[in-house]
């Protein structure tokens, strides 16, 4: 049975919408600003779930078993993989659907693969941007799984009403040594593959770790695969989300607008090395006849104020 | 005709029972390294699946891998769901072991190129950087 077109009609109207802001500019300024007032029309108040972690945590494979969950529960679920874009050939893979079943038949699921392009910061400017457009579409429930990599961290934790970090069973030890920063910033942090030996151990190191400071994160204990804890964790993110109101649909403006300026700075990066003239100024200012403060003029249009 | 701004977005999908992944792994990697963004389904998804995913990621490329014989009932039907769904700008291609002797009629259903073993990833590149809707 073919899949039916009228059915699949305003899923194709969201992508194609995405696809549109993914182009930086007043057009896509305009869409993002429509989505807005549709949505603050309609009293939408979405819901959205950062997940990040290491590759292979299963930020994927929870995502999916969330969004399971969830949708048997009534709510409209939308899923947005980001993954890098690679710097050598700008193409990208994008193999997050591979963890996340189908549905086409079900207009109550939506799930968008969106590659960083340019994004120097590995959080695509255009998260923010289709979160927008997500929501107004109706979608209740929203993740966003990004493969947690220094600066991106911050960039999700700002976008997303509550962030979840997932870990597989080796994390633990290395959670707080290395990453002190995601943990400042983490609503909840799930030890993911309980199924498998060591698990519980990484979960029990974590929690004594964490036990010590004030404003710790929430912690779980979930198998994506297996369906276990999902519900609860469920549970968990709800409370944390609760009784933002309004408040997340602003933050993702300012997500957006924070964006939208980062990308324009991005392209007059790539401009000024592609066309040699950023070397040429560099070569100029070694050599004294060019000032570094003239040049950030010329280069980027950016002109310093002196200190007062 | 203008130059792309963005990137050629290409869904890899195994459709039906099949499953010899190897060279949509292959083809998946190739791709991301000549500059495409490629959105590769896992094996097992119906057409549906397939259609589906194809209108969510707003595609420009659908291409099947397909080494199980299944293509002449498979790839017909792909590609009239795609159009009913109003993707009719979406390209469709298709690899793997399929005879020189059915290629005339999936041609004819919708299939616009047709690869099979020993094709390079640069000739796959170039096909369809040269057919792929423009925007
Ligand atoms: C390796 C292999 C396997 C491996 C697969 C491992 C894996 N994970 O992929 C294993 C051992 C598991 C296997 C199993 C079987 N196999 Co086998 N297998 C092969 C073999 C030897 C090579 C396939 C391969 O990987 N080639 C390397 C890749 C890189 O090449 P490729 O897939 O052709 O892809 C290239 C092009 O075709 C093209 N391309 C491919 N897809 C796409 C898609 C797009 C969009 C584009 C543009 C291009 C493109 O680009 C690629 C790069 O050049 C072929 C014979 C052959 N010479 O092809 C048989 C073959 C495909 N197998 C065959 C059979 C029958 C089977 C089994 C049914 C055997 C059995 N009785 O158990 C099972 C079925 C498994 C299953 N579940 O489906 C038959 C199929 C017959 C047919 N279609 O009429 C073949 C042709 C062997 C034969 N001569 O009989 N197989
Ligand atoms: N045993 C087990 N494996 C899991 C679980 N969750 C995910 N995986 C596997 O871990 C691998 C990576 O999962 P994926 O969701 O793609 O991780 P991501 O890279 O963080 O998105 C896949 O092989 C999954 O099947 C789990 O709960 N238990
Ligand atoms: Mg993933």
């Amino acid at each position: 049975m073919p899949a039916d077109a009228k059915h699949l009609a305003a899923r194709r109207e969201l992508a194609q919408g995405i696809s549109a802001v993914e182009r930086p500019g007043p057009a896509a300024n305009q869409r993002i600003q429509e989505a807005l007032a549709a949505s603050t029309a309609d009293a939408r108040n979405a819901l959205v779930v950062g997940l990040t972690g290491a590759p292979g945590a299963g930020k994927s494979s929870l995502a999916a078993a969330l969004a399971d969950v969830a949708r048997a529960g009534g709510r409209r679920v939308a899923i947005l993989a980001i993954d890098p874009s690679s710097h050598e050939s700008g193409g990208a893979l994008l193999g997050d659907r591979v963890r996340i079943d189908e549905h086409p038949d079900d207009d109550g699921r939506f799930t968008r693969s969106i590659a960083t392009r340019g994004s120097g910061r590995s959080l695509a400017h255009v998260a923010a941007a289709a979160t927008i457009l997500v929501e107004a579409a109706g979608f209740d429930l929203i993740f966003v799984e990004t493969v947690g990599a220094g600066q991106a961290e911050i960039g999700i934790a700002r976008l997303a009403d509550v962030l979840l970090v997932v870990e597989g069973p080796e994390g633990g030890d290395e959670v707080q040594a290395m990453k002190a920063g995601i943990l400042e910033v983490a609503d909840i942090v799930a030890v993911n593959k309980s199924d498998r030996p060591g698990a519980q151990a990484a979960f029990d190191r974590l929690r004594s770790g964490l036990a010590l400071g004030a404003g710790a994160p929430e912690l779980a204990l979930v198998s994506a695969t297996a369906g276990a804890g999902i519900s609860e964790l469920l549970a968990t993110i709800d409370d944390v989300g609760a009784g933002r109101g309004v408040r997340g649909r602003i933050r993702r403006v300012e997500a957006h607008l924070v964006a939208a300026a980062e990308s324009h700075v991005d392209a007059q990066v790539r401009e000024a090395r592609a066309s040699g003239a950023l070397t040429t100024r560099a070569e100029q200012i070694v050599a004294g006849t060019q000032s570094l403060t003239g040049s950030l003029t010329a280069l980027f249009g950016i002109s310093e104020t002196p200190d007062a | 005709m203008a130059e792309r701004t963005t990137p050629i977005r290409v869904l890899i999908a195994k459709p039906g029972l099949d499953g010899h992944d190897r060279g949509a792994k292959v083809l998946a990697r190739g791709l991301r390294d000549e500059g495409f963004e490629v959105i590769y389904t896992g094996l097992r998804r119906t057409l549906d699946a397939i259609v589906a995913a194809a209108i969510e990621e707003d595609v420009d490329v659908v291409g099947c891998s397909i080494l199980s014989g299944a293509h002449a009932t498979l790839l017909p039907k792909l590609a009239a769901s795609l159009r009913a769904s109003g993707a009719t700008d979406v390209l469709v291609v298709a690899g793997g072991i399929i005879p020189e002797a059915d290629r005339p009629e999936l041609e004819q259903a919708g299939i616009s190129g047709i690869f099979g073993p020993g094709t390079t990833i640069a000739e796959v590149a170039t096909f369809l950087r040269a057919n792929a809707r423009r925007r």
